[in-house]
């Protein structure tokens, strides 16, 4: 298999975000700003890389009926490691984060990426997609973050342009969806292009 | 308008009412109410309209002709009531670039993005009017006082809408009785001598473009009486229960946008159901909503929210409800 | 490689195995971050504490004690300056939010004036609410240095003294709700 191909699939073709529309409840919930959505798209990538990677070593040892009862328990083990990691050495981010990072282990982004592709692949293609698959979602993320920071806050990574408060909406949960509509319309343009 | 042929069952009755011909129906019937806006604003009245008016059919036509690259649809008039529509819901001091902000919303996000007049599931003015609401709320709460026709640009005083006195007045366990002494009589809401959104406050000139509109027949009066109707029962009974903590029917109606909702918004030709039953059960539960949001929602008005919800239920409706087909024998009399 | 078999024993052991695994690696990955993750807490809660009240050397989290009024458990933290009290930090909150609880640390000196307040945590609207923080609007500032024996606490529209965030009346009922709540926590035997 072509492994930048099996990289850059995460970016376009099949982003997690715009085009598979995975994971939305917590990336609809963190993207109030550039640094919440990219600190949230950098745990998850960090979770799928790390759980794809147990799971392609041990996909032969594990029975096919329990299969996802396992993929469950060592997703979930990562998400515990990156919960104490984030609260011991970047408390501030776990404030604005905190009560997402465990919905990780319910993100179909990474359950998905174990049952549907590290279960089935060699080592180094199930490496590259959870890197792929992962920095596509932060990439999501980041645009996402962007835009409703930019449009909500008027500022960009904390740093204010336009004085006073923004377009409050962008900020709020229906802002989120909007701006999701409009990325995702714009992806699917950029596809249709190259595609 | 449409070139593509439209498949209905036979028979096929013309008529001859256009898009436009109805659209400019509809604007004829605001007229009363921009001229008591402009009667009791003054010149921030007739900024709000114009602004909101070239803005709405503008961007209209720039997302049509540039963005999409498709015929140009601003001569039929629904820009300018989307337009009419939103700026007859803002406070007369709103900014200018914050009007421009949510006519581009409306368009944009409320009418264009869902594929144009026709296609849209809520009402452009409203889309607009809710997202400035939410994005600027304080902007959107501070109401200048009705204080006539002035030349002069003035930062008019601002004060609260009869509803937000009833609101707040509540919250900190006044009476009704006592709060009635500090809003307006019955005479100044129904002449609109009140703070409020500019087109809101007159009551009768809302009820001249009723009769207007029922008498050209551009509306028929389900959806209007159902809302008013239902607003009034309700209200009613809860005023009779506990008359200390809610305020009378004719306060709730002459008070806020529930007749410009009611009139002018909820009976949008393509974000109301199609048959007269559908349309009183929709009326009906707008006035529910409305009234429950009023009362129990920590929000003082609840028309526009009632109204946007229940656009969205109106394919529902039309699906349950359907039009009787012609020659259709009914059943059990 | 063969699949292994979905054999009773099979899956039991695997089972076994990876929560066990699991489980091991968690209790390293705790024991790892418990010192740092305390540091954090800690940092947080002083800097809080550093911030409402004036000068002190002694450690006021040491000192913690708790009281019970009307129900509702506060945690109270005496500074001082070579043992002689300079004020007390609050930890109090409300759960009359817009949305949800808000936890405040009130510093409040010996003479009973408020020195300083800061937003420990809130889940307020993002640009009304949100102006409660110090570091959004001046709205906490008009707190500083008043005495409550004659400052309502409650905002202008309920008849206090309170000058309410613009569009957030409830995030600013709230937010006096919480400092009431320590006021009276102090005055009834709160003091030390």
């Amino acid at each position: 298999m072509n492994q930048w191909k099996n990289f850059n699939k995460g970016f376009f073709r099949e982003n997690a975000v715009f085009v598979l529309y995975l994971g939305l409840c917590p990336i609809l919930g963190v993207t109030t700003s550039v640094i919440n959505g990219v600190g949230m798209g950098l745990a998850t990538t960090f979770v799928l890389l790390m759980s794809n990677i147990v799971v392609t070593l041990v996909k032969s040892f594990i029975p096919d009926k329990v299969r996802i009862p396992s993929f469950i328990v060592i997703i979930a083990s990562f998400v515990t490691i990156v919960e104490l990691l984030m609260q011991a050495y970047l408390p501030s981010l776990f404030n604005e984060l905190g009560l997402f990072i465990p919905l990780i282990v319910v993100n179909c982004l990474v359950l998905g990426r174990a049952e549907a592709f590290a279960s089935k692949n060699t080592f180094t293609s199930s490496v590259v997609d959870g890197l792929g698959m992962g920095l596509g979602f932060t990439m999501a993320l980041f645009f996402l973050g962007g835009v409703r920071e930019i449009l909500g806050s008027g500022s960009f990574l904390g740093f204010k342009f336009i004085p006073g408060d923004g377009i409050l909406l962008f900020i709020l949960a229906p802002g989120a969806f909007i701006t999701l509509g409009y990325l995702i319309m714009l992806m699917n343009k950029i596809n249709k292009k190259t595609a | 308008m449409n070139k593509l042929l439209t498949v209905s069952p036979s028979p096929h009755i013309y008529g001859k009412d256009t898009t436009p011909n109805l659209m400019y129906g509809v604007i004829i019937a605001l007229i009363p109410a921009i001229l008591a806006s402009i009667l009791y604003f003054g010149w921030g009245s007739v900024i709000v309209i114009s602004v909101a008016v070239i803005s709405s059919v503008l961007f209209e036509f720039l997302i049509q002709r540039f963005l999409l690259q498709k015929k140009t649809t601003i001569q039929d008039g629904s820009a300018v009531i989307t337009g009419l529509l939103l700026s007859l819901c803002l406070p007369s001091n709103f900014p200018v670039s914050l009007i421009i902000l949510g006519s581009l919303f409306a368009i944009g996000v409320g009418k264009l993005s869902f594929g144009g007049l026709g296609n849209n599931p809520f009402n452009p003015a409203l889309v607009g009017r809710v997202f400035l609401f939410i994005s600027f709320p304080a902007k959107m709460t501070s109401w200048p006082e009705a204080k006539g026709f002035q030349t002069q640009f003035i930062d008019a005083s601002t004060g609260a809408t009869p509803l937000n006195i009833i609101k707040e007045g509540l919250g900190k366990g006044d009476s009704i009785s006592h709060l009635m002494d500090k809003i307006p009589t019955y005479q100044q809401l129904f002449f609109g001598n009140m703070g409020g959104s500019i087109g809101e406050v007159a009551a009768v000139a809302l009820i001249l473009g009723l009769a207007y509109l029922l008498l050209r027949k551009i509306i028929t009066w389900h959806i209007p009486v159902s809302i008013i109707l239902t607003v009034v029962i309700f209200t009613g009974i809860l005023w009779l229960v506990n008359p200390a903590q809610n305020a009378d029917p004719l306060f709730h109606i002459l008070s806020g946008g529930i007749l410009l909702g009611a009139i002018f918004m909820a009976t949008d030709y393509v974000t109301s159901p199609m048959t007269s039953k559908g349309m009183i059960l929709y009326g009906i539960c707008i006035g529910i909503l409305t009234v429950v949001i009023r009362r129990f929602g920590s929000y003082p008005e609840g028309v526009q929210f009632a109204i946007l919800i229940m656009n969205g239920f109106v394919p529902l409706i039309n699906y349950y409800i359907k039009p009787k087909r012609f020659g259709e024998e009914v059943k059990n009399g | 490689m063969a699949k292994k078999e979905s054999s009773f024993v099979n899956m039991v052991i695997t089972l076994f195995v990876i929560t066990l695994t699991a489980s091991i690696a968690l209790g390293f990955a705790y024991e790892f971050t418990k010192a740092p993750i305390a540091v954090a807490k800690h940092a947080a809660k002083m800097k809080a504490i550093n911030e409402v009240l004036p000068e002190f050397n002694n450690l006021p989290n040491e000192e913690i004690y708790k009281k019970a009024i009307d129900n509702d458990t506060l945690y109270f933290y005496p500074a001082r300056e070579d043992n002689k009290l300079v004020g007390t930090a609050i930890e109090t909150f409300t759960n009359k939010g817009f949305s949800g609880n808000i936890k405040l640390m009130v510093g409040i000196l010996p003479d009973g004036s408020i020195n300083d307040i800061v937003v420990l945590e809130h889940k307020e609207t993002p640009g009304l609410g949100d102006k409660m923080s110090k570091s959004k609007s001046d709205f906490s500032l008009q707190f500083q240095g008043i005495n409550p024996e004659n400052f309502d606490l409650s905002v202008k529209n309920d008849g206090g003294d309170v000058d309410a965030i613009t569009a957030s009346t409830i995030s600013s009922r709230a937010y006096c709700d919480a400092v009431n709540r320590a006021y009276n926590a102090y005055l009834k035997g709160g003091k030390k």
